[in-house]
């Protein structure tokens, strides 16, 4: 079953545009629920992005790439 | 899972926050002040979630006042804590050096060894964002000068996180000094070869060690920081045009590592030192001084430093990025050093 | 708050035994500098600055504490040393730079440390402020008893560390109180020239705390403010800043020619020295007689001599022990 990863559209406030800083683990890796998988930048706010479930992550949106609220950065394959 | 622990990555800002939530666990003696430390969870990050785990009292914001709760911090390490406060940017040393140098990095010796001063004063370095210049200083010079107080500066969050929990654990005070560029923070301009896996246990990474992180032996590029990540690329870029660079993290200015300075450089006979601190009467020069002292003749060229030059930082991004270190330099450098040998 | 009459004998004797200690000092440093003053030579090398005449400050204070509490001092640290209970031989012997000192010999006369009675000192105007907050607030972190005092000049008033110091402390609520000791003069600039309010005491308001003033160089007047102010301390009342008006007898520091002093100002305090004052009072209060002040006065005498001689008899460490001790 594959699971996409989204940005949730509660995650800030406005509909700014956020820019992916870092992934903590790499595509291929086996995450679990919960685990901190990135962080997104808004102006100088950093979020954070969680896994929802357990799985094998691929990721979409890579480093470095423009990213707007309710976007599949990844999916995770269990 | 094995594969997760081998491959979880945090910043350098999410590492010291690892390392310090870890302690705290452990020693109900550590505790946190400084600046923006509390909800925010530090400017740079250091501090992310430590108060919603440990609460107001053990994670403090202060007031702007670096002398009184650095001062304060030395007189809590003094009497049984383990504190760790952070000074936003090491700039703003100007207002409370007192507190560091004569009274933290003084008290054990004064004392006769009998007082310990048990505590880590974190401050970021570091420019290459326009912040001119009393904002992107790095000063590693001046706080390594000053007897007594132990100094490290982590280039990559594995280091970053070994070195806080070692720093903590110390019984001297230790200065820790973090590159803003490598905090993982995307607004400064985040170097990405400093986000790299980081076990989940705790460990420490013993301060006073250099470590090699390239193999090389044409050349010895010797550098800490930001400045690591220069070299690893400029090792590249030599690579391809047939030299080996060896890149040797130094990790630790006091103690520093003198004998690793020497066997690098005792390998390759050439010498770079890379240092975004000032040029003169600095990390670099040391760093040089630390091998011809020993022995001249095993170098086969002139060694050379590529710092800041002795201005202060400028504002404007041209001016600021023509000064600043960078892959570049070193590599013609090393061309020039070449040519002249 | 009255003292006791076993309160009131135990500060006149302190105050016995810190001034016969430094006369002696006094008279040794000299030794070696005459005719040609050089700081460097002579068993007592260095700086050195006498607290005769501030003797009231140290014992009113001390009077109220244990060993536990805490007590940063300053440059001018010997009354305030000799009432905490910093023991006397080591620190006579770290005065004197040897290897029985305090500190080995690191430290000297404004760096001495005595953990056993959690009493430091710094040379530096005002920066033991900081500390003794930070002693203060680990002592409210680790829910141990303990307070801390913090000595300082008049002239810490106008450093940085004072008003950070103070504001801090009063933010957290923490137990520290704040001492001046103004003796009027900052080496030999006048408190009026450099001071913009009449009463350090009224500074407190600018941070929420008691500012209390003792006029006077009064023994048992600092006994009963610094009582009130421990007490709110330990209390959990947070922090008070106490303003005594006291004098130094002597300079700044030896060597000092006072030429800065108005005409007359010296022999008029020396009319005022407080030790004379306060056995008048404790002889007209029937706790002392001629003969118990003489055994009191011996006593003292004999105990510093010992220490002077402990001193003067150990030796130095070996030079190269400078090395030791910048980390532990």
């Amino acid at each position: 079953m594959q699971i996409a990863i989204v940005i949730p559209v509660d995650l800030w406030e406005d509909d700014s545009e956020g820019v992916m800083t870092a992934w903590l683990f790499n595509s291929g890796d086996e995450v679990d629920e919960g685990d901190l998988l990135a962080e997104v930048m808004v102006e100088k706010a950093q979020y954070e992005i969680i896994a929802p479930s357990a799985g094998v992550l691929t990721i979409v949106k890579h480093e470095d790439e423009v990213v707007i609220k309710g976007a599949i950065i990844a999916t995770l394959d269990a | 899972m094995t594969t997760k622990k081998a491959t979880r990555k945090l910043t350098i800002a999410r590492a010291m926050a690892e390392a310090i939530a870890q302690e705290m666990r452990i020693d109900p003696r550590v505790f946190v002040m400084g600046e923006d430390i509390g909800p925010l969870g530090g400017v740079f990050g250091t501090t992310r979630g430590l108060i919603t785990e440990f609460g107001t009292e053990r994670v403090r914001d202060t007031p702007i006042s670096e002398t009184a709760f650095i001062g304060a911090a030395v007189g809590a390490a003094s009497d049984g804590m383990r504190p760790i406060v952070e000074l936003m940017f090491v700039d703003f040393f100007g207002v409370c050096m007192d507190a560091i140098y004569n009274l933290m990095a003084k008290n054990t010796y004064f004392s006769g060894g009998k007082v310990r001063v048990p505590m880590v004063l974190m401050t970021s370095t570091g420019g290459g964002y326009s912040d001119a210049g009393q904002h992107s200083q790095c000063l590693y010079g001046t706080f390594a000068h000053l007897p007594g107080m132990k100094v490290v500066v982590p280039s990559n969050a594995y280091d970053a996180k070994g070195l806080m929990t070692a720093a903590i654990r110390d019984d001297n005070p230790v200065v820790y000094m973090y590159h803003k560029s490598l905090q993982g923070m995307g607004w400064l301009g985040t170097e990405k070869g400093a986000t790299v896996a980081v076990p989940e246990e705790s460990y420490t990474v013993e301060i006073g060690k250099a470590a090699v992180v390239r193999k090389g032996n044409d050349v010895s590029l010797v550098s800490l920081g930001a400045g690591v990540h220069h070299c690893l690329r400029a090792a590249e870029v030599l690579q391809k045009e047939g030299f080996s660079a060896e890149v040797l993290d130094l990790r630790s200015l006091v103690p520093l590592d003198r004998e690793a300075v020497r066997a690098s450089v005792g390998r390759t006979g050439r010498l770079i030192v890379v240092d975004e601190d000032y040029h003169s009467y600095g990390v670099s020069g040391e760093i040089i001084a630390t091998v011809v002292e020993h022995n001249h003749t095993c170098l086969k060229a002139a060694p050379k430093r590529l710092a800041y030059p002795d201005i202060p930082i400028p504002f404007a991004r041209p001016m600021e990025q023509w000064a600043l270190p960078n892959a570049d330099k070193i590599v013609d450098a090393f061309r020039q050093m070449m040519l002249n040998q | 708050m009255k003292p006791t009459a076993e309160q009131r004998l135990w500060m006149y004797r302190n105050m016995v035994l810190s001034r016969y200690l430094e006369t002696r000092i006094e008279s040794i440093y000299m030794e070696g500098k005459t005719p040609v003053f050089n700081m460097a030579n002579g068993p007592i090398p260095g700086e050195m600055h006498l607290s005769n005449g501030q003797e009231p400050c140290a014992v009113g204070v001390c009077a109220h504490l244990t060993a536990e509490d805490v007590v940063t001092a300053t440059h001018r640290p010997h009354h305030i040393a000799v009432a905490k209970g910093v023991e006397l031989d080591a620190m006579v012997a770290e005065i004197f730079g040897k290897a029985t000192g305090l500190s080995g010999g690191h430290g000297g006369h404004m760096h001495l440390f005595d953990a056993r009675v959690n009493f430091a000192c710094s040379g530096i105007v005002g920066q033991g402020l900081g500390p003794a907050v930070g002693a203060a607030l680990s002592r409210k972190l680790q829910g141990k008893s303990g307070v801390a005092v913090a000595f300082m000049g008049e002239g810490a008033a106008n450093q940085g560390a004072f008003h950070e110091s103070l504001n801090l402390a009063a933010v957290w609520k923490l137990p520290v109180v704040f001492v001046i000791e103004d003796n009027g003069w900052g080496i030999s600039v006048a408190k009026e020239a450099c001071t913009a309010v009449p009463n350090n005491h009224l500074r407190a308001a600018a941070y929420g705390m008691p500012g209390v003033h003792v006029p006077d160089n009064d023994v048992e007047g600092i006994f009963a403010a610094a009582g009130e102010a421990i007490a709110n301390a330990r209390k959990g009342l947070g922090p008070t800043l106490l303003e005594i008006e006291t004098f130094r007898l002597a300079g700044h520091f030896m060597g000092d020619s006072e030429d800065y002093r108005p005409a007359g100002e010296k022999e008029g305090l020396q009319q005022r020295d407080p030790i004379p004052r306060y056995r008048r009072q404790l002889l007209d209060a029937g706790l002392l007689d001629e003969n118990s002040d003489a055994a009191l006065v011996n006593e003292a005498q004999a105990r510093v001599e010992t220490a002077i001689r402990f001193a003067q008899n150990s030796e130095f460490l070996s030079p190269e022990a400078a090395l030791d001790v910048v980390f532990v």
